[in-house]
C-alpha cells in the first residue's frame, strides 16, 4: 500500500525500472567532472523517480596507465553520490574505446598495439579498428604476458574489492563491456553514417591475423581448406550497398551457398564464444553478489528487409529470412543466467529511410522473441543519435512485451537537461506514470490487488499496467 | 500530579527557575509593538505572515541543567528545563492612515493649490506628472518647471519626484505642495505615493490618482471625485483660510468654460509594516511525573490561539494528545486542539501536560479568522525526544549540503504525505501542491545542472551534425545578433533599491539562461543623480546603485559563463552637470569627461548650453548632449568601447534614441562594434477622438525611419505592436493585429529583424506603470510576441512571476522551432475576438477568446501550449 502510494511520485511499481546514463566522460583522471551538475542532476531523477543511474566506466580511466594500476577514486566518489541520493547503480565496464567524447583504451594497451596491430580486428585492406581488442586474442598472452580474459578478469576482480561496499546495495546491474562500444559485434561500421544517407552493408572483420588463423584452422578441419584464406572476396565495402556486389544478393547470393554458411557460422559461432567467454566470467567473479549481469546486444536494424540482413550478417548475427540467428544468442545469455540489453528502443520504422529497407520494430520483435524464448530478461535504451518522436517511441516499447527489465535512458549532459528536452523527458516520465497516479489519488481495494498482480505476474503485463 | 506544580510555575514562569539568568540567555527582549503614532494611524488588522527573517534560528539551544547543582530547594529547582527555543516571527501588521487631497486657491487668490497629505510615518515620495486638455492616451507629460515644487526630481522626462515635508519637526503628517496656474493647459495631475522606506508604491484602484483640473471630463474611474464637502484639515497642518466652494478661473478667454472647484477629499490609505516577534517555548520535566510540561509564550498582542497536535515519529502526522488540556481548549475537527493563550502582561501563554513518550509537539498560531503564523512555511515542530535524549543539531554542515538538505526535505514532504494519506482520505489538494513543488525542485536543479553542463563540456558535436543543423543561413549584420536572440530585461524600477542588484541579478543567471534567453539587458551602470541610473553623471563612475564596478565585472563575466550576451543600458542623450556657470545654472561637467557648456544643446534655454540646436527631441529633466560636436562623438565613443572592453558588454539599450539623430547612433555602433543594439524610440501612438487609430503606418514609421538613420545598425522596440496589442486586447479588438496589408501593424510588420518586441519594461509597467500592459492579458502578450518574428524580449518582473513557467514553455517552443526575427508570419484570422497565425509552416497560434483551430493541410498539428485565451500548435511532421 505504502509503496504504491508512492506511485503517485515514484515510478517505483512501475514494472519497467527507469535508469538515466550518466555522461560518458564523468570521470576522467581521478576526478569526477562537472560535480555539481551531477549532484544536481541527480537530485532532480530522484525526485522525478528514476530508480537510477547508469554509470560507464572505463578501462582506459582506470588502468590508464599501466597494467593492474587500478584508479577507481572518481567512481567511488560517484558511487557515494549516487548512494547518498538515494540511488540505484548500473555500472557498465567499458573494455572499449569511446570516439566522441575521446576516451581511448589504456595507453599500455595501445602502445603494445603499435608494434603488435594483430591484436586489434582488422579489415578487409588491413586497417586496424583501435577501439576494442580483437576477440581473436581473447585467450593469447599478448599483453605483457597475460590473456586479454585474465586482464578482464583482474579488472573485474579489483572493481569488486573497490566497491564491495555497494555491490548489491547500491549496485543493482554490472553490464560487461562485450565488444565496439560494449556492444556483442564485430567494428563492421567503422564510424557513424551521416544521417540522411542510406548506411552500407558494412564489412566482414576477420582480417587480422589471430581470426585468420583461426579461420584457417576451421576450414581446414572442416575440410574446406580453400574456404580458409581469407573472408568473402565478393562482399561489399563498408558504406556500400549490400547489392553493390553479389554476396549479399537477395536470389542466389553467396550466404546462401556452401561456402556462405561455412563462412557465416563460424564468423558468428566466434562471436558468441568470445560473449560466453566475458558473460561467463562475469558471472563467476560475481556470483556471490546480488547483481544483474547485463550485456548488450546490438539492433542493427538497417536492411533487415532484405532477405539476407547484411548489416547483421557483418555485425556477426548469422540471422536472416531464412535461419533465427539470435536463438542462439540468447541461449548463451541464459546459459550465463545474464539479461540483454538492447538499444534503439527509441527508433521506429516510419522515421527510417525507405531505401534502407530498415525495420527497428521488427527485428527488435525477433530478439524479444528469442529472449522470452529463453527467459532472459530484456532491458532496454535509446540510441544515443536519437530519434524523431523517440520518446512516444520508448513509452510504446515500455508498455510491450519487448522490454521486462529495465530501461536506461541515455544520457545525461547539456542536451538532456535542456530547456528543449528536459520538459519532454518529465512529461514523459509523468506519462509512464498516469496510471499510477490516478489510483494513488483514489485509493480502493482494486487498486491494490491489481498493483500486487502486476508485479508477480509477467504474462500479460500490459493489460495491467493499463487497468490500474 | 504534574498539573498540581504548574500552578505555581504559571505564577511567575520567566523567573521560575532558579538559574534563570543563565537558563533564559538565548531570551530576547520582548518587542513591544510600536503603537505610537499620529491619531489617523492605527492598528487594521494583523496577517500572519508566514516567514521568519534569514536569522538562522534552526538551532536548538538546548540546556540541560546539571544535577550536582546545589540547587536551594523549592518547587521549580526541581524541574530541569529539557529545551528551550525562541521563534522570531515575522507579521505584516497593516496599519491604516489617510491620504489627504485638498485643491484650493491659494493665497495670492491667482495661483491654485493640491495640497497632498499622508498621515501615515514614512519616508514618503509624490511621483507624478501632468496631462494637457487634448492629450490622448495615458501617458504622462513632466510637469513645467514652475509647479515643481522644492526637492523634486525629474524622472526622465514625464514624471517628477517629490518628497513629503512635514510642516512642522514632531509632526507625523507629511505633505506635498504644487501651486499652479490654472490657465495652463493643464487637464489633470497624475500622482501615486511611494515609499521609499519600503520600497513599496500606492496607487488608486490599482492606478495612477488623478485630480481633474476641468470639470467636464469623463470619470474613467481613477479620477478622484471632486466632492464639495469640506473636510476638516487635520489640527496637525496650519489653518488654511476657508476654500471657495467655486471659483471661476477667470484668466484666460479661451477656456471660458473651465470651472474649477476646489474640494478635499480623504482617501483610507494602508502599509503593510513588517513587525517581528517572538514564540518561545521551554518544556520542563519534573522528577518522578510520567509527563513533561511544555511552556508557550508569545509577545503577539490581542488573542492568540495555538492549533496543536502531537506526532509519535518522524513523519510529524497530527495525532491529539491525551488530556489534560489547559484551560480554554477546544478539539478542531478531531484532528487539532485549539487553546486560547491567557494573557499576560505583554502577550500571552499556555502549558501543555506532554506525554514524555511523544516524539514532538506540532502547533501553529492563529490569530482570527484567517491569519495564520508558522515557521518559515511550516508547523512549528517541538522534538519532545531530544528532550530525553539531548540530540545536537548540527550546524557545521557546509554549505555543499544546503542544497541537499532542501531535496532532503522536499523527499521528507513526500514521505509525510503518504503517511498523511493513509490517515486522511481527502487531501488531494495537498498532493497537488506536493507535486507542484516537487516539479518546481525538479525543474531548478535541472536549470542547474543544464547552465553548467552547457558551460563547461566541451561541446559533442555529432559527427552527422552537419547535415542536420545548417541553419538558415542568415546575413549577421553588426549590432543585431543573430536572429535567434531572445532578450530578457534583467531588471525593474526597483532593482536599484538594495544596492546589490548585480550580486542579486548573478545568482540567477543559470536560471535565466535555462529559461532559453540568450541576451540580457542589464540596468544603466554610471554614477547617476537618480538612484534608477538615467541621470548620468560621471560616465566612467561605475559604482550605481545597483552595485559597484567589480560586481558589475563579476555579474557579466557570471552572465557570459552561462552563455548569455550582456547588453549594457547607455544613456546618450543628457548628462547631469557637476558645476554651475556663472549664471548658476548646471551645464558644467566634471569626472573625467569634464565639458563645458559647449556639450550642452543650444535651444534648451533651462540650460544655457552653447552648442549646436538639438538634433532630435529635448529631454528637459538633464542638459541634452551636443552630438554634432566632435569632442563629444569621439569622448563618447572612446567610454562605449572602453564599457566593452573594460566590463565586458557585447551591445547596448540606448536610452532616449529620440533626443539626437540616429546618424550618429552610427558612428557609435561603428566603432564600438556590439553584438547587439537596440534603441528606445518612444513616442506617442495616433488617436483620434481617444481612440487608438487602426492605420499607426505614422508611428511606426518614426520608428523605421530612426533605425535608417543608424543605417540598421540598431533595432528598435517595437513600441507600435506594443501600444496596438493594447488596443487589441483591452478592446477585444483583435482585427487590429492585422495592417491593411495583412501583415503584423507594428515596426515587425516592416522591419522585422530590428524590431525588438515587448509587452512591458521598467518605464511602462514596474512601479511607475506609465503605461502598463492590459493586466491579466500579459500571457496573450507573450504569445504573440514569443511566436512572431522580431526579437522578442521578456520583462524581468514576468519571469519571476507566475507567467514564468508558461513563458518559459513559449521561448523552449521558440527555440525548438527555430523562429528568428525574420521567420515568416502568415495572419490567418484578425476578427474581433480572435487573431490567428502560422509561423515559418511550423507554429500555428491564435489569442483572444474566439475560436481557432488549425486546418489540416500538409503539416499535422498538434497543440502545444495553451493557456488563458491563447493556443500554440506545433507541426508535427
Amino acid at each position: 500500500m505504502l509503496s504504491r502510494l508512492f506511485g503517485c511520485f515514484i515510478l517505483q511499481l512501475n514494472r519497467i525500472r527507469l535508469f538515466a546514463g550518466l555522461p560518458l566522460d564523468v570521470v576522467s583522471g581521478g576526478t569526477v567532472n562537472q560535480f555539481r551538475a551531477i549532484s544536481a542532476g541527480l537530485k532532480a531523477l530522484k525526485l522525478l523517480g528514476l530508480e537510477g543511474v547508469e554509470l560507464p566506466i572505463w578501462w582506459g580511466v582506470v588502468e590508464h596507465e599501466s597494467m593492474g594500476k587500478y584508479n577507481w577514486s572518481g567512481y567511488l566518489t560517484i558511487a557515494e553520490m549516487v548512494r547518498k541520493a538515494g540511488l540505484k547503480l548500473n555500472v557498465t565496464l567499458c573494455f572499449h574505446a569511446s570516439s566522441q567524447p575521446k576516451i581511448p583504451l589504456p595507453e599500455w594497451v595501445l602502445d603494445i598495439g603499435k608494434t603488435k596491430s594483430n591484436i586489434f580486428f582488422k579489415d578487409r585492406a588491413g586497417k586496424p579498428y583501435r577501439g576494442c581488442l580483437s576477440l581473436a586474442v581473447d585467450e593469447l598472452a599478448v599483453l605483457n604476458g597475460k590473456t586479454p580474459m585474465e586482464v578482464y578478469q583482474d579488472f573485474c576482480e579489483s572493481f569488486k574489492s573497490a566497491f564491495s561496499a555497494f555491490i548489491g546495495s547500491t549496485i543493482t546491474g554490472i553490464t560487461m563491456g562485450l565488444g565496439p562500444d560494449g556492444e556483442l559485434r564485430y567494428p563492421s561500421h567503422r564510424g557513424f553514417a551521416k544521417s540522411g544517407t542510406v548506411p552500407g552493408a558494412g564489412e566482414f572483420q576477420c582480417y587480422d591475423k589471430n581470426m585468420l588463423h583461426l579461420l584457417k584452422q576451421h576450414a581446414e578441419a572442416c575440410g574446406k581448406p580453400k574456404w580458409g584464406l581469407g573472408g568473402p572476396h565478393n562482399a561489399p565495402a563498408y558504406s556500400e550497398l549490400p547489392t553493390a556486389n553479389t554476396f549479399f544478393k537477395d536470389h542466389g547470393g553467396s550466404w546462401e551457398s556452401p561456402y556462405g554458411d561455412f563462412f557465416l557460422s563460424w564468423y558468428s559461432s566466434q562471436l558468441i564464444a568470445h560473449g560466453d567467454r566475458l558473460l561467463s566470467l562475469a558471472s563467476s567473479v560475481f556470483s556471490d553478489s546480488a547483481v544483474n549481469i547485463f550485456g548488450k546486444v546490438p539492433l542493427m536494424h538497417s536492411w533487415h528487409g532484405t532477405r539476407s540482413h547484411p548489416s547483421e550478417l557483418t555485425a556477426g548475427f548469422y540471422n536472416t529470412a531464412t535461419r533465427k540467428g539470435y536463438e542462439e544468442v540468447a541461449e548463451m545469455f541464459a546459459r550465463n543466467s545474464c539479461k540483454i540489453i538492447l538499444p534503439g528502443m527509441d527508433q521506429s520504422d516510419k522515421y527510417q529511410l525507405k531505401e534502407s529497407l530498415s525495420s527497428p520494430e521488427s527485428l527488435l520483435a525477433e530478439i524479444g522473441t528469442a529472449c522470452n524464448k529463453h527467459g532472459v530478461g530484456i532491458s532496454g535504451q535509446n540510441s544515443t543519435v536519437g530519434a524523431p518522436d523517440g520518446l512516444k517511441q520508448i513509452k510504446k516499447n515500455m508498455l510491450s512485451e519487448n522490454l521486462n527489465d529495465s530501461f536506461i535512458f541515455q544520457r545525461i549532459g547539456a542536451q538532456f537537461f535542456a530547456p528543449e528536452h528536459f520538459p519532454l523527458f518529465i512529461e514523459f516520465v509523468r506519462k509512464l506514470n498516469q496510471p499510477e497516479l490516478y489510483s494513488g489519488n483514489l485509493p480502493t481495494k482494486e487498486g491494490t490487488t491489481t498493483t500486487t498482480d502486476s508485479v508477480h505476474t509477467r504474462s500479460n503485463l500490459s493489460i495491467h499496467v493499463q487497468s490500474a | 500530579m504534574a498539573t498540581l506544580a504548574i500552578g505555581s510555575l504559571l505564577q511567575n514562569p520567566r523567573l521560575s527557575s532558579p538559574r534563570g539568568q543563565k537558563l533564559l540567555l538565548n531570551l530576547k527582549p520582548l518587542h513591544s509593538l510600536d503603537l505610537d503614532c499620529s491619531p489617523h494611524r492605527k492598528l487594521l488588522c494583523s496577517r500572519g505572515a508566514c516567514f521568519s527573517n534569514s536569522n538562522p534560528c534552526g538551532k536548538f539551544h538546548i540546556v540541560k541543567a546539571s544535577s550536582t547543582d546545589t540547587a536551594p530547594i523549592d518547587t521549580f529547582s526541581s524541574a530541569d528545563i529539557l529545551y528551550e527555543q525562541t521563534f522570531p516571527v515575522n507579521r505584516i501588521e497593516k496599519v491604516e492612515g489617510k491620504l489627504l487631497i485638498r485643491l484650493d486657491q491659494s493665497k495670492e487668490q491667482l495661483n491654485w493649490r493640491l495640497t497632498i497629505g499622508c498621515s501615515l510615518s514614512g519616508k514618503w515620495i509624490l511621483h507624478w506628472g501632468v496631462s494637457y486638455v487634448g492629450d490622448t492616451g495615458s501617458e504622462w507629460d513632466q510637469p513645467p518647471k514652475d509647479m515643481w515644487p522644492h526637492g523634486s526630481i525629474p524622472i526622465k522626462d514625464y514624471a517628477i519626484e517629490t518628497p513629503f515635508k512635514k510642516p512642522s519637526k514632531d509632526d507625523t503628517f507629511h505633505e506635498v505642495k504644487i501651486d499652479f496656474n490654472p490657465s495652463s493647459a493643464i487637464e489633470a495631475i497624475h500622482f501615486i505615493l511611494k515609499d521609499e522606506e519600503t520600497g513599496a508604491s500606492y496607487q488608486h484602484k490599482g492606478r495612477d490618482f488623478r485630480v481633474s483640473l476641468v470639470n467636464y471630463l469623463e470619470d474613467d474611474g481613477n479620477m478622484i471625485h471632486t466632492k464639495r464637502s469640506f473636510g476638516k484639515w487635520p489640527d496637525a497642518v496650519e489653518q488654511l483660510p476657508n476654500m471657495v466652494l467655486k471659483a471661476e478661473a477667470s484668466c484666460d478667454s479661451k477656456n471660458e468654460n473651465r470651472r474649477l472647484e476646489g474640494f478635499y477629499e480623504e482617501q483610507p490609505i494602508v502599509k503593510e509594516v513588517s513587525v517581528g516577534n517572538m514564540v518561545n517555548v521551554a518544556i520542563r520535566k519534573f522528577p518522578d511525573a510520567a509527563n513533561i510540561v511544555l511552556h508557550l509564550e508569545t509577545d503577539i498582542p490581542g488573542d492568540v490561539v495555538v492549533h496543536w497536535g502531537v506526532c509519535r515519529d518522524d513523519a510529524k502526522t497530527w495525532e491529539i494528545s491525551a488530556v489534560p488540556y489547559p484551560p480554554e481548549t477546544t478539539v478542531f475537527r478531531n484532528k487539532a486542539l485549539r487553546t486560547l493563550l491567557q494573557p499576560t502582561g505583554n502577550g500571552s501563554r499556555a502549558l501543555f501536560t506532554l506525554d514524555e513518550k511523544l516524539d514532538g509537539f506540532l502547533f501553529v498560531l492563529k490569530l482570527d479568522a484567517n491569519s495564520w503564523v508558522n515557521f518559515q512555511g511550516n508547523d512549528f515542530y517541538i522534538p519532545l525526544s531530544s528532550a530525553r535524549s539531548v540530540k545536537g543539531q548540527s550546524d557545521s554542515e557546509s554549505e555543499e549540503t544546503s542544497g541537499k538538505a532542501h531535496t532532503d526535505g522536499i523527499i521528507n514532504e513526500i514521505r509525510n504525505l503518504v503517511s498523511g494519506l493513509n490517515s486522511e482520505k481527502s487531501l488531494q489538494t495537498k498532493v497537488k501542491e506536493a507535486k507542484e513543488s516537487i516539479l518546481n525542485e525538479i525543474e531548478k536543479l535541472a536549470a542547474e545542472a543544464y547552465s553548467i553542463f552547457r558551460s563547461s563540456t566541451p561541446s559533442y558535436p555529432e559527427e552527422d551534425s552537419d547535415a542536420d543543423d545548417a541553419e538558415p543561413t542568415i546575413n549577421i549584420s553588426s549590432g543585431t545578433g543573430s536572429g535567434f536572440e531572445i532578450l530578457c530585461q534583467g531588471f525593474n524600477w526597483e532593482s536599484n533599491k538594495s544596492g546589490r542588484w548585480y550580486m542579486e541579478l548573478k545568482e540567477k543567471a543559470s536560471e535565466i539562461s535555462s529559461l532559453g534567453f540568450t541576451v540580457i539587458w542589464l540596468p544603466p551602470p554610471t554614477e547617476s543623480v537618480s538612484p534608477e541610473g538615467y541621470l548620468p553623471k560621471d560616465l566612467y563612475n561605475l559604482n550605481s546603485r545597483y552595485g559597484t564596478i567589480d560586481e558589475l565585472k563579476d555579474l557579466v563575466k557570471s552572465l557570459h559563463g552561462v552563455g548569455l550576451k550582456v547588453l549594457g543600458d547607455v544613456v546618450l542623450n543628457h548628462r547631469c552637470a557637476h558645476y554651475q556657470n556663472q549664471n548658476g545654472v548646471w551645464n558644467i561637467f566634471g569626472g573625467r569627461l569634464n565639458w563645458d557648456d559647449r556639450a550642452v544643446v543650444g535651444d534648451d534655454p533651462h540650460f544655457q548650453g552653447r552648442g549646436n540646436k538639438s538634433s532630435g527631441d529635448n529631454f528637459h529633466a538633464a542638459p541634452n548632449i551636443d552630438h554634432s560636436q566632435d569632442f563629444v562623438r569621439k569622448d563618447l565613443i572612446e567610454w562605449l568601447c572602453w564599457l566593452r572592453e573594460e566590463i565586458g558588454y557585447d551591445g547596448w539599450r540606448l536610452d532616449f534614441v529620440r533626443g539626437f539623430w540616429g546618424g550618429y547612433v552610427k558612428d557609435y555602433l561603428d566603432a564600438s562594434e556590439p553584438y547587439f543594439a537596440v534603441g528606445e524610440y518612444w513616442d506617442s501612438l495616433s488617436y483620434t477622438y481617444g481612440e487608438m487609430d487602426h492605420n499607426q503606418d505614422a508611428h511606426r514609421q518614426r520608428i523605421v525611419d530612426w533605425i535608417n538613420a543608424t543605417n540598421g545598425t540598431a533595432g528598435a522596440f517595437d513600441v507600435t505592436t506594443k501600444g496596438i496589442l493594447h488596443s487589441a486586447l483591452e478592446r477585444r479588438e483583435y482585427w487590429r493585429l492585422s495592417d491593411q496589408k495583412g501583415k503584423p501593424p507594428g515596426v515587425v510588420g516592416w522591419w522585422p529583424s530590428r524590431a525588438v518586441t515587448f509587452i512591458e519594461n521598467h518605464d511602462t509597467g514596474s512601479t511607475q506603470g506609465h503605461w502598463r500592459f492590459p493586466g491579466g492579458k500579459e500571457m496573450q502578450g507573450y504569445a504573440y510576441i514569443l511566436t512572431h518574428p522580431g526579437t522578442p524580449a521578456v520583462f524581468y518582473d514576468h519571469i519571476v512571476s507566475h507567467h514564468r513557467s508558461e513563458i518559459g514553455a513559449l521561448i523552449s517552443l521558440r527555440n525548438r522551432n527555430k523562429i528568428h526575427c525574420r521567420s515568416i508570419v502568415e495572419i490567418v484570422k484578425a476578427e474581433r475576438d480572435v487573431y490567428a497565425a502560422t509561423i515559418d509552416d511550423r507554429v500555428a497560434m491564435k489569442i483572444g477568446p474566439g475560436y481557432y483551430e488549425p486546418p489540416s493541410g500538409p503539416q499535422r498539428w498538434s497543440l502545444a501550449l495553451e493557456g488563458y485565451d491563447y493556443k500554440v500548435w506545433e507541426a508535427s511532421s
